[in-house]
């Protein structure tokens, strides 16, 4: 019941968000409140808040279960399902925090055909690559949990699961710091960032799922002082953050580590009431430290623009985790109840009654070592056979240790690869027929997706989308070309434009044809004629396969000019020209290298 | 009200706004674009919105590029001599024409997020300072930020995704945002043909007048290859030497681009000719010959990440 009272609270909190959301998205980074010196703004607090919760979420149960502290079931699904909702809800953020939200696919670190490779320096790319292999991994486990009460051979899968996710978790909040901690902006900057992401994330998430577990009716003690023990530690890393840098937010402050002492009053903690009020000054205070953080210069101003955009987007932070976890918790109700059933752990109890606990110990350990050990290798090889093959692209030429720079998202590819292949198999064989229809198609779409990724879209001008004048191309004094001569000559801009692939004469430039593309046709008196004037000129115009098009940069007339100078070349060694469609002239390539080298 | 009419109420109301969104450019469209003088108000608004200068320290005299892929003959940088510049402000609006920098409403210009390539700090022409070790470019998650071999940091606008880490990761702020569609508020005039305008959402900066470096080089490759051609066909083994105009310089016997003679729209409209625009590594450049006789400064944070703009105070 209460859980369809938060249902509604969380669609009411919905609504307006929504609109927050879509105003948004509609007008842009200029719609919220953004720091003047560092761009950045309220979607960037709101992402580390969010996935700083969505941390707690798997921390709880898959390090739990991992170190064998013993958790109901009810409160580790409803951690889990916390995480995932809460992962939904951060990445949202980032994605309408970009300018262009249409390029974010180009932060994937996978090549395309123009050789264009993400920049694998920027903790954003670590960041990208981090948080989706988490999401996965973490639905994974979940899923798992959720069908390990019905399939016995799921039961196994949970415990190396838990084993891969807990130095997951702590990888990827630090990797998150580094989107602070290695750039120039002073209050951004500190070695101890990362135990001071971590600290809060799991601090945030533990304040979030005790005031869901009071809405549960439930109480865990342990959580309760983990999280006191976090408060204390929080309050450690703003004092050495005062004493180095001399921020102090005082609402971060009051809201994060002073009010939740009120902890100790037994009357406070003894009050569902109270433990709530405990939880959510922990959760208010973390995000003021986020926000502070994320707009770290003018903190009076930047808190003056805080309008009613950046409420819209936490209320719609607020109510889709809100909806999604309570909507989650009532469609999942037959899982969650029979809280007496303790996964995992009772029968390990149950084993270690029966037999001597370190005889127990051992074997357990060795079960987990061995389910774990063929996916974890097979992770390790295709994690260095993917950095072996993207520090061979070109794009790892242009800076120094690329290697370096691949190493923040080396465990979380290993941690991908061995997930996937410890669950596959079992969960493919679960499976019911109609989701593994799904898992096909989804598949076939990802592989879509990955080949349109590869072919990229046209560099050519989007055509009509200017709506300002555009340059009089016929005007001979407005040329596109860039040429400032006065009277350029198609053979000028032929050298200019076209002689570094097709060679000045035109018998190609044979060394960096090679090198780039593959060979093009070659351009002999009888195949120019055929083609034709008015197809040349399109071709050079609108490109077409390996050619790019040079609509934008030079007139048609000049286009028209370039085919006549080509058939002017080709006219004087046809016969060459005739020869070399059969592949064999020592000719034309003792042309072409001698009009390189003097050049 | 009952459901029937309650449904006609929602049909004509979504009908309502479906017309009133489909007239052609919308509420803020404006048929005129902005004139000169709107932006000569502008650079004015920003002079009087100055915002505090740098610490600065002294620097050596800018030489190859330590990143790689480096030129060995080019890098291209400028040069402000303080003693000369008084801070009129005219390189801002040379540049916002050359570069066709767009203005901004005012609810941005209030914040002083002006969209200027130039901006005076403490009454010093300030601009990005082409870090051969550029912080913004080690952040730019997609390459958009990137470098150039002979010595610019320059952008592709069609691969921005528009994060603003660049931006944040600027010690010296140099890097302008475009948080609003210039050219449909109207607030966007193309004075240079060869320049793009920028699309909303994309971070933007100086370029060093890369047009400029690309035309020349253009018209170099254009004429050494006629020459080359006439080289060859007058049996000549190759135009070695021969044909070195002002235009070009010699280095392991071929004729290379220097990039001489070139300067960039704030050069050119300095009236104290306190911006010295050149190559570094062309010993025989006016920015090579001035810098040597003088002290070389750069803002405090950027110092170390050896910049290719360098202020000149005093004489050595």
């Amino acid at each position: 019941m209460i859980f369809r009272i938060l249902l509604y609270i969380g669609l009411g909190l919905l609504l307006p968000g929504c609109a927050a959301l879509g105003y948004s998205l509609w007008e842009g980074p200029a719609a919220w409140s953004t720091d003047v010196r560092t761009f950045w703004g309220t979607p960037v607090s709101l992402f580390v808040f969010w996935i700083g919760i969505a941390h707690a979420g798997t921390l709880i149960s898959a390090i739990f279960l991992a170190l064998d502290i013993h958790l109901d079931r009810r409160t580790s699904m409803l951690a889990e399902l916390t995480t995932l909702c809460a992962l939904v809800v951060a990445a949202i953020f980032p994605l309408m925090h970009l300018g262009v939200l249409e390029n974010f696919y180009m932060v994937i670190p996978f090549l395309d055909a123009r050789e264009n490779f993400a920049n694998l320096r920027s903790p954003l790319v670590w960041d990208f690559c981090c948080i989706a292999i988490y999401g996965i991994l973490s639905a994974l486990f979940f899923v798992i949990h959720l069908g390990s009460h019905k399939f016995e051979q799921l039961k196994t899968l949970r415990k190396p699961m838990a084993w891969l996710l807990f130095p997951l978790v702590l990888w990827v909040h630090t990797i998150v710091s580094l989107d602070f901690a290695v750039t120039f902006v002073p209050e951004w900057r500190g070695a101890f960032f990362p135990l001071y992401f971590i600290a809060g994330a799991i601090y945030s998430g533990l304040a979030m799922v005790i005031a869901l577990l009071a809405a549960e009716g439930r109480r865990i003690r342990l959580l309760e002082k983990i999280m006191m023990a976090f408060s204390w530690l929080m309050f450690l890393f703003w004092v050495w953050n005062f004493a180095l840098k001399g921020d102090w937010s005082v609402s971060a402050f009051i809201f994060g580590a002073l009010l939740p002492q009120l902890w100790w009053v037994s009357s406070i903690r003894e009050n569902t009431i109270g433990r709530i009020a405990i939880a959510f000054s922990a959760i208010l205070g973390m995000w003021l430290e986020r926000f502070f953080l994320a707009a770290p210069s003018e903190v009076a101003e930047t808190a003056s623009n805080f309008g009613w955009i950046d409420f819209g987007l936490l209320l719609f932070g607020l109510g889709l985790f809100l909806s999604l976890v309570a909507f989650g918790r009532i469609r999942l109700r037959k899982h969650f109840d029979g809280d007496d059933i303790l996964i995992g752990e009772v029968e390990v109890a149950l084993e270690s009654e029966s037999a001597s606990a370190p005889a127990n110990a051992a074997p357990d350990k060795t079960t987990t070592l061995s389910i774990l050990r063929f996916p974890l290798l097979l992770g390790i090889l295709v994690t260095i056979l993917y950095i072996v093959w993207a520090t061979s692209q070109s794009f790892f030429d242009t800076f120094d240790l690329p290697v370096v720079s691949l190493i923040p998202i080396v465990y979380p590819l290993i941690a991908l690869v061995a997930g996937i292949a410890l669950c596959a198999r079992n969960l493919w064989e679960i499976a019911p027929r109609k989701l593994k229809l799904f898992f096909v198609i989804g598949v076939g779409m990802i592989g879509f997706a990955a080949g349109a990724y590869f072919a990229g879209g046209s560099s050519a001008e989007p055509v009509g989308e200017i709506s300002g004048p555009k340059p009089n191309t016929s005007d001979p004094a407005l040329s596109t070309s860039g040429l400032a001569l006065s009277n350029t000559t198609p053979e000028a801009l032929w050298n200019a434009r076209c002689a570094a692939c097709h060679g000045v004469d035109g018998s190609f430039n044979e060394k960096f044809v090679r090198e780039f593309y593959p060979l093009p046709q070659k351009l002999s008196a009888g195949r120019l004629d055929s083609l034709g004037e008015d197809s040349l000129v399109n071709v050079i115009l609108n490109g077409r396969i390996n050619m790019n098009p040079y609509g934008g940069r030079i007139s048609r007339e000049e286009a028209v000019g370039l085919v006549r100078h080509m058939r002017a070349l080709a006219g004087e060694d046809s016969i060459a020209g005739a020869n070399s469609l059969v592949g064999t002239d020592s000719l034309v390539v003792e042309k072409s290298s001698a009009g390189e080298d003097s050049l | 009200m009952d459901r029937r009419e309650f449904l006609k109420l929602c049909m004509t109301m979504a009908a309502g706004f479906t017309l009133f969104g489909c007239r052609s450019g919308g509420l803020t469209d404006k048929l005129s674009g902005p004139a000169l003088k709107d932006f000569e108000d502008e650079v004015r608004r920003a002079m009087a919105q100055m915002k505090p200068g740098f610490r600065l320290v002294k620097v050596p005299m800018p030489g190859e590029m330590k990143s790689s892929p480096a030129d060995r003959e080019n890098r291209f940088g400028m040069a402000i001599d303080l003693d000369a510049c008084d801070g009129c402000g005219k390189c801002i609006l040379a540049c916002n024409q050359e570069n066709n920098v767009p203005l901004v409403s005012e609810s941005l210009a209030k914040q002083g997020r002006f969209m200027h390539w130039i901006e005076l700090r403490d009454g010093i022409p300030t601009m990005c300072f082409h870090c051969s070790d550029a912080p913004c470019e080690k952040v730019c998650p997609t390459g958009a930020a990137n470098h150039t071999p002979d010595g610019l940091s320059a952008m592709m606008y069609k691969r921005c995704a528009g994060s603003r880490f660049c931006g944040a990761n600027c010690p010296v702020q140099a890097r302008k945002f475009n948080y609003e569609d210039a050219r449909s508020l109207g607030h966007a005039k193309q004075f240079n043909p060869q320049v793009p305008l920028r699309d909303k959402g994309v971070m933007e900066k100086c370029s060093l007048c890369i047009q400029r470096l690309q035309n020349d080089r253009m018209n170099f490759k254009a004429n050494a290859g006629l020459a080359a051609i006439a080289g060859a066909k007058s049996g000549l083994a190759g135009i070695t030497g021969a044909k070195s105009g002002p235009a070009v310089g010699t280095m392991s016997g071929k004729i290379s681009w220097r990039g001489k003679g070139l300067q960039t729209a704030c050069a050119m409209a300095c009236p104290k000719h306190a911006i010295i625009f050149g190559n570094w590594l062309d010993e025989s450049s006016d920015l090579v010959k001035e810098a040597k006789v003088r002290n070389l400064y750069a803002p405090e944070g950027i110092a170390k990440l050896d910049p290719s703009v360098v202020y000149m105070r005093g004489r050595r």
